[in-house]
């Protein structure tokens, strides 16, 4: 993937830089505002972090530029400004997130894969519904009644899988596949330890996880059992 | 009313009472002296008319002077009933005719031939007023003049001048009476303005800054031009205090990004053991940092926004999602179960949605540092005139002997490590500006320790 | 002080038959009760009239003794006005019919005001500076002879008086009796007054008397006493409590009161300034002013009254203030007129020279 970072401190653009080039990202790295604005005007990203304060150019008119060519392009603004509006004004001008400094740096790398993941995760936007349980695609929210969940990414994952054919039974292995691909190395462990945590964070569903054992997964309604 | 703070009406009225009292007073004295003279004036055209025909009598016959009495002068000085009368005739030769012989009036006989001589003295014990009138006559040893001087005693004047006086008294006093209510209505009626541009101030929001705009006479206006400076320069030194609060946060967040981001890119796998406890430790006191300063500059700008932002409608359920959505990382332990649970009638609430946004995510934050073990929910509800937002975690929960002290600002519980900082001050300090406060309800049987900030519904809402 | 002694010398000096020491006819009045004061009177009114007034008054104040002394009106003014200057001893309180002498003591400060319920009831023109009040009301009448002068004949005014003594000369020689005025204060008071009061009338009638060789005695009941004796036909300007007192004893005298005018006097009393018990003289001074002391005087002393019909038997109007002939003598500064040393010398000096022929 490609990244636009846009900071003028050296010391967190550079950590920036090799934390996301480590997991395989291509970054480019300005400093100035108006040189960003030029590239931004003939380069395609995938993502686009970008500081407030810049030297040139501010982050905000960066966004508004941006925004007005119609791209749609996902951008993290970072802030240093006490000013909420800041943030507000941000996502009001087309941000998909912020992060205000100092910020933890695996949570910048978490925000960025939700958001490079929603470019290329396509466009599912139906609901799906099993017991009381309802799955937003579009939002990737989901609903225990009238509770909203917060899931992780490979939960949510999951949880759509199983929630895709409720009763169906889900093998270790078409799971493991369908969760991690082949890039990753994972165990079946992995699987185990992803129900639990999903069964948990449903635990007072009217749609449950039930283990066949030796068999697989499979996702029931109460109302249908 | 003690002498210090006099109202500006009681000020006014004892002033005009202490002229109207000092005019009254020279009135009444110039009514006295004016009743004087003219009692005077009357009575002495009785004397001078009594005098008169006494000097009338006095005949030259066969070159004697004869004199006979006539009673009517006594009748007409009779009017003056009350009074006694003295009167003395003295003939050219300068011995007493009739009459009281030592009756002497003040000035010289001689005096009296230009005109009748009135005089003021003392006879027989009493004040008298006399008249002296003189008159030639020829007798057989040539021409000589005599005289007639009429006293009366003076208790009739007295009598009509005090009387006169007594009645220019009583209308001065009633006019002065007048005057005085005319001026304390007029008073009242001129100070109104006053009192409404202080019921101006007094109804004023404390947060509202823009300039005054009563209408108030011309002897105000650089009153409140004054008040109007002054509500500018504090409006200019409230934003100036912001942005030293923005510009400070920007100044020293970005070294704080920067230090993490070097701390970050510390290689740990060609460390010791040791070294990689001591950037543990770095790293952590760094996070630490980090929020409080986050915190303490938070902390700041809610306070201040406060002095100078107005309220508005605000939808519970959107604040506290958007605090949600603030204070849960992403990173959050996977093995915690996070829920949020929007009220189904959504409470709209007087407030500042930054300001609230931010004492709700502290309030979520810190249950989810310091409280939480695997489970937090975050539910909107409404209670009574009240909009309420729960933060519940399944943790040990707070004392309720804590409760009054976490929200002060830097309170570290006893147990040392649940170091709140400003998070529950902020939310605290929020709440109870929206008339509102923050609460604490006790873990129960099925039932987690909880968290919650409660605010008054906005007026229409409140069935 | 000095300068107040020296004019009241001048006048004493100036007076026409000015005594050494004056006499006067006292008469001792016991107390009921124990005696724990006593009051002086000093009078110029007869004893026999005050008796009933002063035995009344013992009646409501029993531990008063009262000591009476009578004296002729121009004694009385001398002894006063000696009192007043400290010469001698000064009574409690004065009464006396010649008023005018009484107005002068008042204007010469020898009087004490008083006030009371009782003087606030007297008429103002019986009261003077609350100094000098009128107690009586007597009528100044004119006295006959029924058995001498037939009813046809009998003068009912001034002016008819005159006519008859003018058309019958010869018929009323020394048959005609009045005051010598020059003795008698109150005889000058009311002759003065009549000359006021019609100037013309009175000439005509002073000629008329003078014509007639007109009997003067000092006193009243000296003038009734030669009409008793049958010496005077016709009294004129006599008292009418004197007179009504004589008609009382002897039904021959007829009382008329004039029609055309009727001179009232009203007989003063007066609390001297040095009196020594001046309380007790005003206690005294309010019985008379009290409606109890005029009923005794009325039924007893003076026997005519301001608001009474006439006693029975005086031929006049029922009522005399209201028929509006009565001319009362105000008791006011007017009165000291009359006691001007030159008006009165000359005033007695006119007198004399007509009636006495002098």
């Amino acid at each position: 993937m490609r990244i636009l970072l846009v900071e003028d401190t050296i010391d967190v653009g550079e950590a920036i830089c090799r934390r996301f080039q480590l997991t395989g990202h291509t970054v480019d790295w300005e400093t100035d505002g108006s040189a960003a604005a030029d590239i931004l005007s003939f380069t395609e990203y995938d993502l686009v972090i970008l500081d407030v304060m810049l030297p040139g150019l501010d982050g905000f008119s960066i966004l508004r530029a941006l925004r007005q060519s119609k791209s749609n392009v996902p951008v993290l603004v970072l802030t240093a400004r006490s000013e909420i509006d800041d943030r507000v004004g941000a996502l009001d001008l087309g941000a998909d997130d912020y992060l205000v400094k100092p910020f933890d740096f695996r949570e910048l790398e978490a925000r960025a894969r939700v958001l490079l993941r929603r470019r290329t995760g396509g466009d599912a936007t139906n609901i799906i519904v099993c017991g009381d349980v309802s799955l937003d695609r579009a939002n990737r929210s989901v609903k225990v009644g009238k509770r909203e969940i917060q899931l992780k990414r490979r939960e949510m994952t999951l949880l759509e899988i199983l929630a895709s054919r409720p009763g169906k039974v889900f093998s270790k292995e078409e799971l493991l596949d369908q969760l991690f691909g082949f890039e990753e190395a994972a165990g079946p462990n992995a699987i185990e330890l992803y129900i639990g945590r999903l069964r948990k964070k449903l635990e007072r569903a009217k749609a449950r996880i039930v283990t066949l054992r030796g068999v697989g997964y499979q996702l029931v309604a109460d109302d249908n059992a | 009313m003690t002498t210090h703070r006099s109202s500006l009406f009681a000020r006014i009225v004892r002033r005009v009472a202490i002229v109207l009292m000092l005019g009254a007073a020279s009135l009444i004295t110039a009514a006295w002296l004016y009743a004087r003279t003219a009692a005077d004036e009357a009575y002495d055209r009785l004397l001078l008319g009594a005098a008169f025909q006494m000097s009338e009598s006095l005949t030259v016959a066969d070159g004697a002077l004869r004199f006979v009495l006539p009673p009517s002068a006594f009748e007409l000085l009779g009017l003056a009933q009350r009074d006694r009368i003295f009167y003395r005739v003295i003939d050219p030769a300068g011995s007493t005719l009739t009459g009281y012989a030592d009756l002497e009036p003040k000035a010289p006989l001689s005096q009296s031939r230009n005109g009748p001589v009135f005089g003021n003295t003392e006879y027989r014990g009493a004040a008298v007023r006399t008249v002296t009138l003189s008159r030639a006559m020829t007798l057989n040893d040539g021409t000589g003049w005599s005289y007639v001087v009429v006293a009366q005693t003076v208790e009739a004047r007295q009598a009509l001048a005090s009387e006169l006086t007594t009645r220019a008294t009583f209308l001065v006093a009633v006019m002065s009476l007048l005057a005085l209510g005319g001026t304390a209505l007029a008073v009242r009626y001129s100070l109104r303005p006053v009192d409404v541009l202080g019921d101006a101030l007094r109804q004023r929001d404390p947060q509202d800054l823009t300039p005054m705009s009563a209408d108030v006479p011309r002897e105000l206006i650089p009153f409140m031009t004054s008040i109007n400076h002054f509500i500018n320069r504090l409006d200019e030194r409230v934003k100036l205090l912001q942005r030293y609060v923005a510009d400070s946060a920007h100044q020293i967040r970005t070294p704080l990004t920067a230090l993490t981001a070097q701390v970050s890119l510390i290689n740990e796998d060609n460390l010791t053991p040791d070294d990689r406890r001591h950037l543990e430790r770095v790293r952590n006191r760094t996070a630490e940092l980090a929020r409080f300063t986050n915190q303490l500059l938070n902390h700041a700008m809610v306070i201040h926004r406060f002095d100078s932002s107005q309220l508005a409608a605000v939808s519970l359920n959107d604040v506290a999602r958007k605090a949600f959505r603030t204070a849960i990382p992403i990173t959050v332990d996977p093995d915690m179960v996070v829920s949020f649970e929007a009220a189904e009638d959504d409470p709209v609430i007087m407030g500042d949605m930054l300001s609230l946004r931010e004492a709700i995510a502290n309030v979520i934050d810190n249950a989810l540092r310091h409280g939480a073990s695997s489970r937090l929910e975050v539910r909107v509800t409404r209670d009574g005139g009240y909009g309420r937002v729960e933060v519940s975690d399944d943790g040990p929960g707070i004392p309720a002997q804590e409760w009054g002290n976490v929200t002060k600002r830097f309170y570290s519980t006893r147990s040392g490590k649940g170091a709140s900082g400003l998070g529950f001050a902020i939310a605290s300090e929020v709440a109870s500006v929206l008339g509102g406060r923050i609460g604490f309800r006790e873990k129960a049987e099925g039932q987690d320790f909880c968290v919650f900030i409660e605010v008054p519904l906005a007026a229409e809402e409140r069935v | 002080m000095r300068l107040l002694l020296r004019s009241l010398a001048i006048f004493l000096w100036l007076l026409p038959s000015a005594a050494a020491a004056i006499e006067g006819q006292r008469a001792f009045f016991p107390s009921n009760g124990k005696e724990t004061e006593r009051l002086t009177i000093h009078a110029a009114t007869d004893l026999e009239a005050m008796r009933p007034l002063i035995r009344d008054f013992q009646e409501l104040r029993p531990g008063v003794a009262v000591d009476f002394v009578d004296y002729v009106t121009n004694d009385l003014f001398r002894q006063a006005v000696d009192a007043c200057a400290g010469k001698s001893r000064s009574a409690d309180i004065l009464l006396s019919s010649s008023v005018d002498q009484l107005v002068r003591l008042a204007n010469d400060g020898c009087a004490e005001a008083h006030t009371s319920r009782e003087t606030s009831a007297a008429p103002a023109w019986a009261n003077w500076r609350d100094e000098i009040f009128g107690f009586t009301f007597e009528p100044v009448v004119f006295v006959y002879d029924r058995r001498a002068l037939p009813a046809a004949e009998v003068p009912r005014s001034h002016e008819e008086l005159a006519d008859l003594l003018r058309r019958e000369p010869e018929e009323f020689r020394n048959r005609i009796g009045t005051y010598d005025i020059e003795a008698s204060g109150v005889g000058y008071l009311l002759a003065f007054n009549d000359s006021r009061q019609a100037p013309t009338t009175y000439g005509r009638l002073l000629e008329s008397l003078s014509r007639t060789k007109t009997v003067t005695r000092c006193c009243n009941n000296e003038v009734l006493g030669e009409i008793a004796a049958g010496n005077v036909r016709l009294a004129y300007n006599v008292l009418g409590s004197y007179a009504y007192a004589a008609a009382k004893a002897n039904p021959d005298l007829g009382i008329v009161v004039p029609g055309d005018y009727t001179l009232v006097l009203s007989r003063g009393a007066m609390i001297p300034s040095n009196a020594r018990k001046p309380a007790l003289g005003k206690q005294f001074l309010d019985y008379l002013l009290s409606s109890r002391g005029r009923a005794v005087a009325r039924e007893y002393s003076f026997f005519f009254s301001e608001s009474g019909p006439l006693p029975a038997g005086v031929d006049g109007p029922a009522s005399l203030m209201e028929s509006g002939i009565a001319r009362p003598i105000r008791i006011g500064p007017a009165l000291l007129a009359a006691q001007d040393e030159i008006q009165r010398r000359s005033f007695i000096e006119d007198w004399k020279r007509l009636i006495e022929g002098r």
